[in-house]
């Protein structure tokens, strides 16, 4: 009975819904999914119904239809997707279903149009920990990307890669220092860049200043110790030199994550003890000598005259 | 630099303390020093909000930064400048060193320390009596050094990193960069927080000086004052002035 009043209530309103060119079937899926608050349970996986249809609009998937990432739904208004996949796509969905949220359909889906991008993730550190390692640990998409219904282009504020935002993108995962420990990375990424001149410039809106994924790399980013990194030995000098011309073995030296050795830490100890003395010193001898010329200005004034007067033309 | 005849015995009359050459180069040390300062410190404070809003001001982070390095290597001339102009004067007779004329720091200076501080407290009734360069005037020039030395080459090193690189020794390379942000950067603190509460008081807000000290400006010094602030000095001046006279 509630299907029928649903269809019947359906059928009315795309009847009346000015048609929006590709809209026949998202039309017919956001006529509820606009309208839907709340979450259901299903296989052990909290979804949220709601789709906001002028938010997707505007995203940069707006223009497509539903089902075009939803592969497996079929009918209007719909079972559970059956997984019936492609050959090709039905391998991909098993190795990073792990990381499914909701529908593990629609994140294979992605392979679709940006196919390059998705075997680049698939091969690099985040993605070979999920595939590999069977751990949700390793940024998929949609970790760095946002929420699958309103993607944003990277060059828009509101996206998270947003240059000013990757940086704090990147730190949800790896300023965590649990997992710093678990996989044996650097802890300190965020702190070390942020007190960086790079990481001052960037914090100050410096649109060279460079961000993460400069460095790194971004879908296939990989670890710091395979051969394959940026940032990998001698691979630095390409890197730093696509900034810095004529960077060469000593100069890349000066980026690391790393935390100051001895000799810039007792360095840094004495200079602050040398500026705790200078500090105290001066200020000592600034109060006390204001203090002394109040004192000599209020109760000392006639021997201020008489000193000087004595004084004069003696030599 | 030499009081013209008898202006001495007159204290109305004034001397000159710093020529138009010395006034020139503390112009240009100070307008470099202070926009120095004011773009160096949004940087190194980047974390703080009110730091973007400031760097704005600057023009944002790429104009702030071109600032700094083109003053930077202004004050770095400047400092050049003076000192070959130093050597100049002594190579050439016109400056001579002398105890009570002199800059350069003496065992007198530690004990008028001493003795000025116990005049400060009211332990002895009369101050030190300083020769042409106070030993406060005298920790501000080297101050000035000192600086020079650590920040002006550290921050050398910093503008032209990929020059700089190739004097760096392979065994120094893993330390080096980082003691150099370390002294650029503390050592520009020590520098602001010290000309801000030495060389603002005792040049600035001091009763007796204030609003400013105007030698900076008119290079002039009352001989009033000069026999009150530098008698040593004045003494120096009158006798070679009676010297020449007779």
């Amino acid at each position: 009975m509630q299907k029928v009043v649903i269809l019947i209530f359906i059928c009315l309103v795309v009847f009346f819904i000015p048609d929006s060119g590709n809209a026949d079937t998202k039309a017919g899926c956001l006529v509820c999914h606009n309208n839907m608050g709340g979450k259901i349970e299903y296989q052990g996986k909290v979804i949220d119904l709601n789709v906001d249809a002028e938010k997707f609009e505007k995203s940069v998937h707006g223009f497509l239809s539903c089902t075009d990432c939803h592969l497996g739904f079929k009918e209007n208004p719909h079972l559970p997707p059956e997984g019936a996949l492609s050959k090709e796509l039905q391998p991909i969905m098993e190795k990073i279903s792990i990381k499914a949220k909701a529908d593990p359909t629609a994140m294979v889906a992605c392979y679709n149009c940006h196919t390059q991008i998705y075997n680049d993730v698939l091969g690099s550190v985040h993605g070979k920990n999920i595939v590999d390692k069977k751990s949700t640990d390793g940024a998929f998409c949609l970790d760095c990307h946002g929420t699958a219904h309103y993607i944003t282009k990277s060059t828009e504020k509101s996206s998270p890669v947003y240059q000013f935002n990757v940086v704090e993108t990147c730190g949800t995962c790896h300023g965590s220092p649990e997992l710093a420990k678990k996989y044996n990375i650097e802890a300190k990424v965020m702190k070390s860049y942020m007190e960086s001149f790079h990481g001052k410039k960037h914090i100050l809106g410096h649109k060279r200043a460079p961000t993460c994924v400069n460095c790194h790399g971004a879908h296939e980013v990989k670890s710091k110790d395979d051969p394959a990194s940026p940032v990998f030995g001698k691979n630095k000098i390409n890197t730093c030199g696509g900034c810095h011309k004529g960077a060469n073995e000593k100069f890349v030296a000066a980026i690391t994550h790393q935390e100051a050795g001895p000799i810039p830490h007792y360095a840094e100890k004495g200079l602050i003890i040398l500026t705790i003395s200078v500090i105290a010193f001066t200020v000592t001898h600034v109060l006390l000598e204001a203090y002394s010329d109040i004192r000599d200005t209020f109760f000392r004034k006639k021997k201020e005259v008489e000193h000087e007067s004595s004084e004069e033309y003696t030599s | 630099m030499k009081a013209q005849k008898n202006t001495l015995l007159d204290e109305t009359q004034e001397v000159e303390r710093f020529n138009i050459i010395f006034r020139i180069q503390h112009v240009i040390m100070f307008t470099t020093f202070l926009l120095l300062a004011f773009t160096g410190w949004g940087l190194k404070y980047a974390e703080i909000d009110v730091s973007s809003w400031w760097i704005r001001i600057w023009g944002g982070p790429k104009t702030a930064g071109i600032i700094h390095r083109v003053a930077g290597v202004t004050m770095i001339l400047d400092f050049i400048f003076h000192v070959v102009y130093i050597a100049y004067l002594l190579l050439t007779g016109k400056m001579k060193i002398r105890k009570e004329t002199t800059v350069i720091p003496l065992p007198k200076d530690v004990k008028d320390v001493i003795h000025n501080f116990l005049y400060f407290i009211g332990l002895v009734k009369t101050k030190p009596k300083f020769g042409r360069f106070t030993y406060a005037q005298k920790f501000d020039y080297w101050a000035v050094f000192w600086g020079m030395f650590i920040i002006g080459l550290s921050g050398l090193c910093l503008a032209f990193p990929i020059q700089a690189s190739y004097f760096v020794p392979e065994w120094a390379t893993g330390w080096f960069w980082q003691l150099l942000a370390i002294m650029h950067s503390d050592e520009a603190l020590l520098a602001i927080v010290f000309i801000l509460f030495w060389h603002f008081y005792n040049e600035h807000l001091k009763p007796e000086v204030f609003p400013m000290s105007w030698v900076w400006l008119t290079g002039k010094i009352s001989v009033k004052e000069l026999k009150h602030k530098h008698p040593l000095e004045y003494e120096v001046m009158l006798k070679e002035q009676s010297g020449k006279e007779s």
